[in-house]
């Protein structure tokens, strides 16, 4: 499959989990991919995905930068820019970090970087790709949500809203730049077999688990076929959309 | 290269790259760009934002810069005098 071929495609957070099965599946469909990882990860995991990457063949760049920092993500686009040969075509925002703690007794310190990386990094992210996607007159955008911005999330204020946020940003964007040949849309995991979901409290993942209608976790790989979907030629059409990859957990 | 050329480039570019139904000459040089003047809206800017930035090798940063930058080709021919790479 080279549906992807001769694409650029940037991942945020991609060194693992759905990250690492999203740039993987790009590059298995033919693209050059890049992602970047956060300096407080263990850099081998990273190395690792970079060297799966290069495994099929395509151009692939790892970098360690900070989504939140505006200062780094104009570095990581350029370094992007660089490495792969020109701008981005497809930008998938999955760099996300949870530090949950019930509302009352949230930090400020866990509010800000829980939105610095979930929401202002995907705006500046976004803001970094859209000159080269109009230049294009085409790209695509995806990000990664979560059915906490459809439902709630108990102790998690901070994640809720900022992936609420993404879905109105997601919206509002699709609606700016749709004349321009880019789509821009939301795919929101549900409970995934990944490290953020390893560390949940095992009493709250139990009744989660109980709530899937479909009875079990979903897989990297299974979020990772809805991102190349709405990125690819087929979901033209597609733009301001949310496609809910969750086993039917947040259905109304 | 003088103002008067650069006028006609920025007139030219403006017809081409936003698929403009005039011709370049009957641009005026001090109607706005955007609203009534040639009825291009603040989402046809960020096309004309990308061209500039291209073709003249200019930095057109944010909306407060760009709603002076583009309020004219005037405007636009003074904004890029003053800014481009010597």
């Amino acid at each position: 499959m080279s549906t992807f071929a001769g694409k650029r495609v940037l991942v945020t957070g991609g060194s693992r989990g759905i990250g690492r099965a999203t740039a993987l599946a790009f590059a298995r469909a033919g693209a050059a991919v890049g992602f970047n990882y956060s300096r407080t990860e263990d850099h081998t995991e990273a190395a690792d995905t970079l060297a799966a990457l290069r495994t099929e063949g395509v151009p692939a760049f790892a970098s360690c930068a900070d989504v939140g920092d505006g200062a780094a993500v104009v570095q990581l686009f350029t370094e992007v820019r660089a490495a792969l040969g020109g701008s981005i075509d497809v930008l998938v925002n999955n760099a996300a970090i949870a530090q949950d703690a019930p509302l009352m007794m949230m930090k400020d310190e866990s509010w800000d970087r829980v939105l610095d990386i979930d929401l202002r990094g995907p705006f500046l992210c976004c803001r970094a790709a859209l000159r080269g996607m109009i230049a294009a007159r085409w790209g695509r955008i995806v990000n990664v949500v979560s059915p906490a911005a459809f439902v709630g999330q108990e102790g998690a204020a901070n994640y809720a809203a900022a992936k609420g946020g993404l879905v109105a940003l997601t919206k509002s964007l699709a609606r700016e730049v749709a004349r321009f040949g880019i789509t821009v849309n939301a795919v929101s995991p549900g409970l995934i077999g990944t490290r953020l979901v390893g560390e949940m409290q095992s009493e709250r993942r139990k009744q989660i688990e109980s709530q899937i209608p479909m009875g079990r976790l979903g897989t990297p790989e299974e979020i990772a076929a809805a991102v190349l979907f709405v990125a690819s030629p087929a979901a033209s059409y597609v733009t301001g959309s949310t496609v809910h990859v969750d086993g039917g957990l947040a259905m109304r | 290269m003088d103002r008067d050329r650069l006028r006609s480039e920025v007139k030219d570019l403006l017809v081409t790259g936003l698929r403009l139904q005039v011709p370049s000459t009957d641009i005026q040089d001090d109607v706005p760009i955007f609203g009534e003047g040639l009825g291009l809206d603040s989402i046809d800017a960020l096309e004309l934002v990308v061209l500039v930035e291209e073709q003249f090798r200019v930095s057109i940063p944010d909306e407060e810069v760009g709603r002076k930058a583009l309020a004219s080709v005037n405007a636009l021919v003074d904004f890029i005098i003053a800014e481009r790479p010597a």
